[in-house]
């Protein structure tokens, strides 16, 4: 029963994912969504924030906005929630794997959720509310700040907080705005060392615009300064305008697959390790039933999972978007990356991974010395006869069961995209058709022209959201 | 012995852990809307109700009522705008919108009128009348009352937070603006504050 327990829950979700991008890359959100909803019941108790944030994402990419907001509220409510930690439930982790803990998610992944939620809003032209999340992106990430001392990790977002920029200059609140901006511009800057996401272009014009606007004097020459060469217009100019952002996602986020270290206890040990490692591949799923089965029998092998990170880069350098007008005015805007989630994912993992591995090798030992005093307390209550066989048996069974339980926690916001683009343009107020362009030839079957149609009044935004897989 | 009763005692926990809490049953009790229920700290029927009748009650107890009453004879009539949303919660500001027009309504001082909502709502009624009702049954345009005041406003939130504790601050800035000069007569305020405290551990 145990062994079916700790066991359960690595294989399908793996097939899942792949069902899921298949679904993508044949235009069809509606089905990846289906999908996860589907398996609500296999992420399980334990991944329910996990849960609402893939189906935040297919709902998104499947248009419906209001059903995805629902999800990644909850899954935001439930992230609150774990902030206490169950002693019983960290024990429980600590005797099996990782797996056994709730996911509350990366922080990235928390602040996405914000991000993710403001642009469902401001796809509704829900203003307010999209400028609550704007908020509590705000807050969050000072929590964040405060809470890491490490000036080089993770406690910043430029793109959450470039994203706040445009939602508020949106509505009106240029000062606001030219804080988020000048807020992005620095993180852009300070993370740019591992992030592999340099200050967008456009952030640029929106700092020089925002600072003139505001009679910022200081501020603007300083920018001005720095930025000698970028084009740029006024507010009033753009004021009768309306205003287009497009956001794209571009390819899948990273996976996470088990990482194995079987540590040798003996030399006995050592050598079957090192000629099973002959034959095998430690981190088959396959092999690790005959890996329990043989250290089991050793009774000298511990074993340690350790999360590995499995990039899956987009080929698609960038995106191109076509507005064209009724009297066939071709507006061409080409998507600027913002954010490299793959980036993000290997800093966060990497930032945990000390902890990670330090629990692994405590839980490991903890894990050895059970199964120990089992097979000794087996052995001492089947008397003198049955002592050997019985030892025998319950040390195959219990330090087998140490071996096979060990897991890594592979679980991440695999629905997120590799890379998110932006790009942001003002037209005159009319009808637009958009279309985006292929992006690997003419000849894609997959890809066919999709149009959709804009309608915009003078200072109005519109906010279109792109998948886009490689 | 000894090792003997390490491998039981391994096993025992190992079970216990395993088996402890899967028990959780929901529990429905049925209040009066009028008890104080704080959950989760955020903004909550209470708040709304509370903030509202306290904040009517101030702006009717102000001058402006009476000398508005005492020059033109009758009871002003108050129309409510724009409440707008400014803090860090998904609030229905219409719930809070409702409060504030049933308890503007309720206090028979002020005639109170539709908002911009409603307004176009009975506006599509009446012209509905005018083609498909019977003659003497049909309510004639142009003859809505003009507001005399527009009572409106903000939702506020200014919060704090570190170590898992979390101060909440609510300002519910409320006006009464004249619609003929601009001039605000009456100006409110209403202030909030909420520690919410959570545990890093539980058992």
């Amino acid at each position: 029963m145990m062994a079916g327990m700790l066991l359960t829950g690595c294989g399908p979700s793996a097939n899942r994912y792949f069902l899921i991008e298949s679904s993508l890359r044949a235009h069809d959100p509606q089905g990846a969504d289906v999908i996860v909803q589907r398996a609500e019941k296999d992420y399980g108790e334990k991944s329910r924030v996990l849960y609402g944030m893939d189906r935040g994402m297919t709902l998104q990419l499947a248009g419906d906005y209001q059903q995805s907001n629902m999800v990644l509220e909850q899954a935001e409510e439930e992230v609150d929630r774990l902030y206490t930690r169950k002693v019983r439930t960290e024990t429980l982790a600590f005797m099996t794997n990782d797996t056994a803990l709730p996911y509350e998610g990366d922080p990235y992944e928390q602040v996405l959720i914000n991000v993710l939620k403001a642009l469902n809003y401001a796809v509704l032209s829900q203003w307010q509310d999209a400028l609550v999340e704007a908020r509590r992106i705000d807050h969050r990430l000072n929590v964040l700040s405060d809470k890491t001392k490490d000036k080089n990790a993770y406690r910043d977002d430029g793109f959450a907080r470039y994203l706040s920029g445009i939602l508020y200059e949106s509505t009106g609140d240029v000062n606001n705005a030219f804080i988020a901006y000048r807020n992005a511009y620095e993180t852009f800057e300070s993370t740019r060392a591992w992030s592999h996401t340099g200050v967008p272009p456009q952030l640029r014009t929106d700092l020089l615009r925002t600072a003139e606007a505001l009679h910022f004097t200081q501020e603007f020459a300083e920018y001005q300064q720095v930025f000698p060469d970028t084009k740029w217009e006024t507010s009033e100019a753009l004021q009768h305008l309306a205003q287009v952002v497009v956001i794209s996602y571009n390819g899948r986020a990273p996976r996470k697959e088990d990482q194995f270290l079987d540590l040798p206890i003996s030399l006995d040990a050592l050598q079957l390790v090192l000629l099973n490692r002959g034959f095998s591949q430690a981190n088959r799923q396959s092999n690790r039933a005959v890996d329990s089965v043989l250290y089991g029998l050793n009774g000298r092998v511990v074993r340690v999972a350790l999360p590995r990170l499995v990039p899956q880069k987009t080929h698609v350098p960038v995106d191109t978007v076509s507005l064209i007008q009724e009297n066939g005015t071709r507006v061409t805007l080409n998507t600027e990356l913002v954010q490299s989630v793959t980036a993000l994912a290997d800093k966060a993992l990497s930032e945990r991974m000390a902890g990670i591995t330090v629990k692994a090798l405590a839980r490991a030992a903890t894990k050895f010395a059970l199964a120990e005093g089992a097979t000794r307390g087996a052995q001492h209550a089947a008397g003198k006869d049955a002592a050997p066989w019985v030892g025998l048996l319950v040390g195959l069974l219990t330090k087998g069961l140490a071996v096979v339980s060990e897991e890594a926690d592979k679980r991440s916001w695999q629905t997120l995209p590799d890379e998110i683009h932006l790009a942001r343009v003002w037209v005159p107020p009319g009808r637009y058709q958009v279309a985006n362009q292929p992006i690997s030839g003419p000849h894609d079957p997959l890809k066919p022209e999709v149009m959709r149609t804009l309608s915009l009044g003078p200072g109005e935004t519109a906010v279109l959201i792109q998948r886009v897989m490689p | 012995m000894i090792v003997m009763d390490r491998g039981r005692i391994g096993l025992v926990v190992l079970m216990a852990v395993l088996m402890a809490g899967c028990a959780q049953e929901t529990k429905i009790t049925r209040v009066d809307s009028g008890v104080v229920t704080d959950l989760s700290g955020r903004w909550n029927d209470t708040d709304s109700r509370m903030v509202a009748e306290s904040m009517v009650k101030e702006a009717l107890e102000y001058p402006w009522l009476n000398t508005f009453s005492g020059s033109k004879h009758r009871q002003p009539v108050v129309v409510v705008g724009t409440i707008l949303n400014s803090s860090h919660e998904h609030i229905d500001v219409n719930t809070f919108v409702a409060d504030l027009e049933r308890e503007l309504t309720n206090s028979q001082k002020v005639t109170f009128v539709a908002g911009k909502g409603d307004r176009e709502e009975l506006r599509t009624e009446r012209k509905e009348q005018a083609m498909y009702a019977r003659e003497d049954t049909q309510k004639a345009p142009g003859k809505e009352i003009g507001a005399d005041y527009m009572m409106k406003g903000t939702i506020a939130t200014i919060l704090d937070e570190a170590e898992g504790t979390k101060a909440m601050f609510y300002q519910i800035d409320l006006q009464m603006v004249d619609l003929e000069s601009n001039a605000k007569v009456w100006f409110g305020q209403k202030k909030i504050k909420k520690v919410i405290e959570k545990k890093r551990t539980i058992f």
